[in-house]
């Protein structure tokens, strides 16, 4: 659910906003949060992300070991360098290509705070519960195809609030 | 040399197997959805949304759906993809593919092209789709092998092949009531609703003959897929497999 949500979210915004993923074409990211033990692989392809459990088949052109705090901190901008130099993280690997992915993090306005709760172990039930009241509580014209949306793509559910936000302007 | 495979839990000739499937699917085609939300009590479209979510599909894309059958997936697809996309059901059957037809008729979607074809000779051109699925029709495949050599195929180079199909439940107190379900309720349904008990009899056999999660795995790497991973739904009854061409 959780490499789901994130590799959901991350093409949902390269395809919104048309941004050109090219130049990672057919690279692979390892992302590895150390201290929650969280594994990700990162694969470029077709224009899009995929966000695979494991890559036995090839191997990764950057390994990134971070911990959660940085791995945050990449989703709302923070730079490489600055955390490079606080030793949070370490790149073996193409710098650039982690550069280019952690910029994609940046934009996708993710909000991992909350999907790292589910992963570590929140009920997933109570944040369908307040996803759904909170779209309820907004006043958009088609708020019950919405709703409707989102309980057939239940994954879109966990990320909140920012694909809620993206939602209520496209309706509006 | 005389070969055999499996139909359920009876041996065959190669040969015979795929025209026993048809005679099955000519058979509980007019009652196909309706029997389908009876025993799975409404799940498999729960399992058929997970698979669209889990599909990487965007605007514009190109997607065939192999043994498309009634058109679930298809027809969701379709939202997915938009004006700009395009969608191919295709199914070895006929009278499947005719109740796809109607059915996404009935959806009001006139732009899904139908294609009669086995899966294990696509007529479509090397690299075409951005996305192959196949949702409980690998099973009754004679040579699934072959059918994921020809998926991977026409996918283009980072296209993702689903495979959603029944698999191995592995919590013991759950496969004991699974079995009971698909061996004696399921055939006493397919009586019942479509008056057809042999058929159901085959589905619920077949369910048991097809490849376990790791070896369905390992067919798909061997066909040529740079990864494979697989999701285990309602406790393993049903994995979804996603597998991407690199
Ligand atoms: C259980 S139905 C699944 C239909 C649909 N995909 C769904 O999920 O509801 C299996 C389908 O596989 C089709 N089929 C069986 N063997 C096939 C083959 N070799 N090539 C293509 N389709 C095949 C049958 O005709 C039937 O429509």
């Amino acid at each position: 659910m959780f490499r789901l949500a994130i590799e959901r979210a991350l093409n949902h915004m390269i395809n919104v906003n048309s941004i050109n993923i090219d130049r990672l074409d057919n690279s692979l990211v390892s992302l590895y949060v150390d201290d929650i033990d969280l594994k990700l692989f990162f694969l470029c392809l077709n224009s899009r992300i995929f966000v695979i459990e494991n890559s036995e088949q090839k191997e990764a052109n950057v390994d990134i070991t971070l911990n959660k705090k940085a791995f945050l901190s990449l989703f709302k901008g923070a730079s490489f360098e600055d955390l490079i130099e606080s030793e949070d993280i370490e790149i073996n690997g193409s710098i650039k290509t982690a550069q280019q992915l952690a910029d994609l993090f940046a934009l996708s306005s993710i909000d991992i705070e909350e999907l790292i709760s589910q992963y570590t172990g929140d009920v997933i039930a109570h944040q369908i519960g307040r996803t759904i009241d909170r779209i309820k509580d907004s006043s958009t014209q088609d708020k019950d195809s919405l709703i409707e949306s989102l309980k057939n793509e239940f994954t879109t559910l966990l990320i909140a609030p920012s694909r809620s936000k993206f939602f209520k302007k496209r309706a509006s | 040399m005389d070969k055999t495979t499996h139909f359920g839990f009876k041996q065959v000739d190669v040969e015979k197997k795929q025209g026993l499937v048809k005679g099955v699917f000519d058979s509980v085609a007019g009652k196909y959805d309706l029997m389908n939300d009876v025993m799975s009590m409404g799940t498999h479209r729960l399992w058929k949304n997970y698979t669209i979510s889990s599909s990487n599909v965007s605007e514009g894309d190109h997607v065939l759906d192999i043994a498309g059958g009634t058109g679930d997936l298809a027809i969701k697809f379709r939202k997915k993809v938009g004006d700009s996309g395009k969608v191919i059901l295709s199914d070895i059957n006929g009278s499947m593919l005719n109740e796809g037809r109607k059915n996404l008729l009935n959806h009001g979607i006139i732009d899904v092209d139908f294609v009669q074809a086995n899966a294990e000779s696509l007529p479509f051109e090397d690299n075409t789709f951005d996305c192959v699925s196949i949702a409980f029709g690998l099973r009754n495949v004679t040579n699934k092998d072959v059918a994921l050599q020809q998926m991977y195929r026409v996918l283009k180079k980072g296209g993702t092949l689903l495979v959603l199909e029944f698999s191995k439940v592995e919590n013991e107190m759950l496969k004991k009531i699974y079995d009971l379900y698909s061996f004696n309720v399921i055939p006493k349904f397919g009586e019942f609703f479509a008056n057809d008990e042999d058929s159901y009899q085959y589905l619920a056999e077949s369910i048991r003959k097809h490849p376990d999660q790791e070896t369905l795995k390992s067919m798909a790497l061997d066909a040529g897929f740079g990864f494979c991973e697989y999701h285990n739904l309602t406790g393993g009854i049903v994995a979804l497999h996603k597998a991407i061409k690199t």
